[in-house]
């Protein structure tokens, strides 16, 4: 006769809090052990040619809570979910620096920006890799940036500095159409203007919000902006625009050209045989 | 230089801080390098967008014709999104919008209406020399940065961003032609012919708004063919390149070194 298997014991949720707490407190010793990063052998390569190192795989997470029912109705902005989203990031940027301070890095390349809007609560989590110049001491503010490591090196011969991860959010109620104007609008050719009007207001103070952003951190610009934009799976009559880009500064005296030199590869394209590409 | 007519409030107020030296890109830090490399500087990210409802036309079952109501629909939306693109660039005195993207999105919330958007990046000519089209407006174009560079280097400029479009329906076989195929290697006239003449009208209209720029040619033109919302008989075609124009004689694109990676 078999018993059945002893149910799993349900993890102690607030020991594992205090373990983390007190582990992520603890001074880190970068002695103890080897550089985890998530680059790739190149980069590393070509950051060290440029004169930094990776240092260690860094982490910020930020979750805040949207008030119950503010994605229901209304109008014009949803006020509480776009500073939701902005604290959110906030902390997790905050977080992410904090953390790559803590290792000694002096900034973090790569970062791999994760943001899910969800009906009750936002959650963004940032992963990176924090960077130093090569046996570098520590730097009295770090920066963050989306761009990976290729992307950073570049940056740097041309004399800019990336100074950090900006971002920008905001959620608008679509308006409804009254009956008349469904019904009216339904067999012509025509610009729903309201509907129009509510994507770009949705879209124009995210962008501000982006460039207020860039010009508190001191940027001279924004590269590499991600912008998405759509309804709420939760909420069809609320459309939601993020953006977030890497503020850029001009550290050298002038723009330093690259020159690229012109190639030609001679590789032949890589055809992949795909058995399902057979069917039908 | 004309003011901006229906720009939204809060475009103007955004666009204005772009004043203050900031800039603002979708471009990825090589676009950005590339475009510095031809003595251009990125003025900021600039976009425009128009929800159109795209209603309905009578279509005959049997009969292949273009539906001149929705081709009409969907030039002018398109239009729309590209000119506000385009007052975008004009307040920040751009010389041209590199990267367009021209982009349909259908929302849930509204059917058949589509949201038609483009957005690019506005680029300014650093040595102060106009790059402006023959219509003394912005360019367009929806070359990446690395296209843009090497375009640049042969003494071409690029001008706009051409299109034509055609809605097109189908007609359906009768019974008798699609019994009378069974069993056939044959090929079928009539849809052969539709998807021709549908495609060749789209390609025309384009060539005809290059013509009107006074361009030399259309680079990078894409040709797509979707059916939206309409059902599979009705399928629209959309042609799209970036009209160039020769600007100076001097090539100055070395012969390019040919290599054979040894990673993969």
């Amino acid at each position: 006769m078999t018993h059945p298997a002893p149910a799993p014991k349900r993890p102690d949720v607030r020991q594992e809090v205090r373990k983390a707490a007190e582990l992520l407190s603890r001074p880190h010793n970068p002695g103890g052990r080897g550089v985890t990063s998530d680059l790739s052998v190149d980069e590393v390569l070509l950051l060290h040619s440029v004169e930094w190192e990776p240092v260690d795989l860094v982490f910020g997470s930020g979750l805040a809570s949207v008030p119950a029912g503010v994605w229901t109705w209304g109008q014009g902005e949803i006020g509480p979910a776009s500073e939701s989203h902005a604290m959110a990031f906030r902390a997790a940027a905050n977080r992410l620096a904090s953390e790559c301070t803590r290792v000694g890095g002096h900034g973090v390349v790569g970062v791999h920006v994760e943001a899910e809007v969800h009906r009750l609560h936002i959650d963004v989590e940032l992963v990176g890799t924090a960077v130093r110049p090569v046996r570098a001491g520590n730097a009295p503010q770090v920066f963050s940036s989306d761009l990976s490591a290729r992307d950073f090196v570049l940056l740097v011969q041309a004399g800019w500095m990336p100074l950090g991860l900006a971002f920008g959010a905001s959620f608008t109620y679509v308006p409804r159409r009254g009956v008349g104007t469904t019904i009216r609008q339904k067999a012509q050719n025509v610009e729903l203007t309201n509907f129009t009007e509510a994507m770009y207001s949705a879209r124009e103070a995210a962008m501000a919000r982006l460039q207020d952003f860039g010009l508190s951190l001191g940027a001279h610009g924004l590269v590499d902006a991600t912008v998405s934009e759509g309804p709420m799976a939760f909420a069809r009559h609320a459309i939601g625009f993020t953006a977030w880009a890497t503020a850029v500064k001009m550290v050298a005296d002038e723009h330093r050209r690259l020159a690229p030199q012109v190639v030609l590869p001679l590789d032949d394209a890589v055809v992949q045989f795909e058995a399902t590409s057979l069917r039908d | 230089m004309t003011q901006p007519q229906d720009l939204p409030a809060d475009a103007e107020r955004r666009l204005s801080q772009l004043e203050h030296g900031l800039f603002t890109s979708d471009l990825s830090v090589n676009e950005f390098l590339l475009i510095k490399e031809v003595g251009f500087h990125p003025l900021g990210f600039v976009m425009g967008s128009s929800i159109y409802h795209t209603g309905i036309q009578t279509r005959s079952w049997g009969k292949s014709q273009e539906l001149s109501k929705l081709t009409g629909a969907m030039y002018n939306a398109r239009e729309l999104a590209m000119n506000r693109m385009e007052e975008e660039a004009e307040e920040l005195g751009a010389d041209g919008v590199v990267g367009v993207r021209l982009d349909v999105n259908y929302y849930e919330w509204g059917n058949d209406a589509a949201e038609f958007i483009a957005m690019g990046t506005a680029v300014k000519a650093e040595d102060g020399s106009s790059y402006r089209n023959s219509k003394g407006k912005p360019f367009t174009s929806d070359l990446s940065g690395q296209d843009f560079w090497t375009l640049m280097q042969t003494g071409y400029v690029p001008q706009a961003l051409v299109m034509g479009t055609c809605v097109y329906h189908i007609a359906h076989r009768g019974l008798l032609q699609a019994l009378g195929s069974v069993g056939q290697n044959v090929e079928l006239p009539n849809f052969t012919q539709a998807l021709y003449e549908a495609r060749e009208l789209a390609m025309t209209r384009m060539q005809d708004e290059a013509n009107e720029l006074g361009s030399t040619g259309i680079v990078g033109v894409r040709l797509e063919e979707k059916s939206h919302q309409w059902g599979s008989h009705t399928i629209e075609f959309l042609s799209i390149g970036t009209a160039v124009a020769k600007r100076s004689g001097d090539v100055r694109l070395p012969t390019p070194t040919t290599i054979i990676s040894l990673d993969n």
